[in-house]
């Protein structure tokens, strides 16, 4: 049904596709697709079980409650139910780290893998709310919109992305 | 809207979203890493596609009314200098960004749970720093600033300019190396190395111009 049994669809149509769900963002959020604001929001209501002096942070308190931020958390849940559906019809689970990280990192070790994962995600997110927006909030939405600030946040984005991966193996 | 609307909304659009990421493959470390040291496309194709598309639809609710104010984001060029590379470094370690992570764990990637909890560290460290980097980094915006506020004319016309510029590009770029040539035998943008590829397509060429 609907292609779903197919391992890949075409790059262009899922892209076109994913820049339509703008529209439904802005119709009932007034807002337009991101995703890394979630991490703040869920990130800071676990903190507030230890902490509760997090709510006196303006920032934290600004992503603690409200629809639009619950929103974001439950679009990105979605994103993880889609992807095992989606993987699950088409035959592509997948379990241990992709084959990809043997050669960039020159090692099959899965304790380097794992290091490295939560080292990416740590400046990854630090880097995100430090800039506002990640590859979806300044990258798709961003520069839809036409934003200033979305254009120098993706080339930043890929500036500091291409310069890591330059320091890596070639992965071809 | 209330909170358990947002909540359903943001599910539904989101296992719309979590599909779209897993069929095109963008989810993929190996697509990312691929993309970053410039051998494997798949990721800009789909992030102009989904660039175009939004400019399309934006202009469209712009003019139809639908959409009737967009949201763009401040500008802080220090911060988006600064956060926008540390973001990019990110990408590459991580194999992903902070949407798309969402999409390994749902695919099964064991290392994208470690990626997260690391994101979760990473946000989290940012909202107890903010204060401190406020003045340094997250003042004196000098406000919303768009490309057609800048130039003073309407969305609409130069966003629907942007996508067409935008559409000639992706074709020039499928006729230059067409998508599936980049997916791998995995469909995991792992592709085989450079040399031994050359030769197949060599070997596959000379037949087929006879």
């Amino acid at each position: 049904m609907l292609g779903l049994k197919k391992k890949a669809w075409s790059p262009y149509l899922a892209g076109a596709l994913i820049g339509l769900l703008q529209v439904p963002a802005f119709i009932f959020l007034g807002t337009a697709l991101g995703a890394s604001s979630s991490y703040v929001t869920v990130s800071a209501s676990l903190a507030e079980f230890v902490d509760p002096g997090i709510r006196a942070l303006s920032y934290a308190s600004k992503y603690l409650d409200g629809a639009k931020n619950w929103w974001q958390v439950a679009l990105v849940c979605g994103i993880a139910i889609g992807a095992f559906i989606s993987a699950t019809l088409s035959g592509t689970r997948r379990s241990a780290p992709s084959p990809v990280w043997a050669r960039a990192l020159g090692t099959r070790s899965t304790a380097a893998r794992f290091a490295l994962a939560f080292l990416g995600g740590f400046i990854l997110l630090f880097g995100a709310r430090l800039a506002d927006g990640c590859t979806s909030g300044h990258g798709i939405s961003g520069i839809a919109q036409l934003a200033v600030s979305g254009f120098i946040a993706v080339g930043a984005m890929f500036a500091g992305g291409i310069a890591t991966a330059m320091l890596l193996k070639p992965v071809r | 809207m209330s909170i358990i609307a947002a909540i359903g909304l943001g599910l539904v659009m989101g296992v719309v979203f979590g599909v779209l990421l897993e069929k095109s493959r963008v989810f993929e470390p190996g697509v990312i890493v691929g993309q970053m040291q410039m051998r494997n496309f798949i990721m800009l194709r789909i992030f102009l596609s989904a660039v175009a598309s939004g400019l399309v639809v934006l202009a469209l609710g712009q003019l139809t009314g639908i959409i009737p104010k967009l949201d763009p984001k401040a500008t802080l060029y220090g911060a988006q200098l600064l956060g926008g590379f540390l973001a990019g470094v990110g990408i590459t370690l991580a194999g992903g960004c902070p949407g798309t992570i969402l999409c390994q764990v749902g695919a099964g990637y064991r290392d994208a749970v470690i990626t997260l909890v690391g994101g979760l560290g990473g946000a989290l460290t940012f909202a107890y720093l903010e204060p401190t980097l406020r003045p340094i980094l997250l003042t004196g915006s000098p406000g919303k600033l768009t490309l057609h506020g800048l130039l003073g004319l309407p969305f609409w016309p130069l966003a629907l300019g942007f996508a067409a510029v935008l559409i000639v590009a992706l074709y020039a770029m499928e006729r230059w190396r067409p998508w599936r040539t980049e997916l791998g035998d995995n469909a995991d943008g792992v592709l085989p190395p450079a040399e031994r590829a050359e030769e197949k397509a060599k070997a596959e060429a000379v037949p087929a111009r006879v």
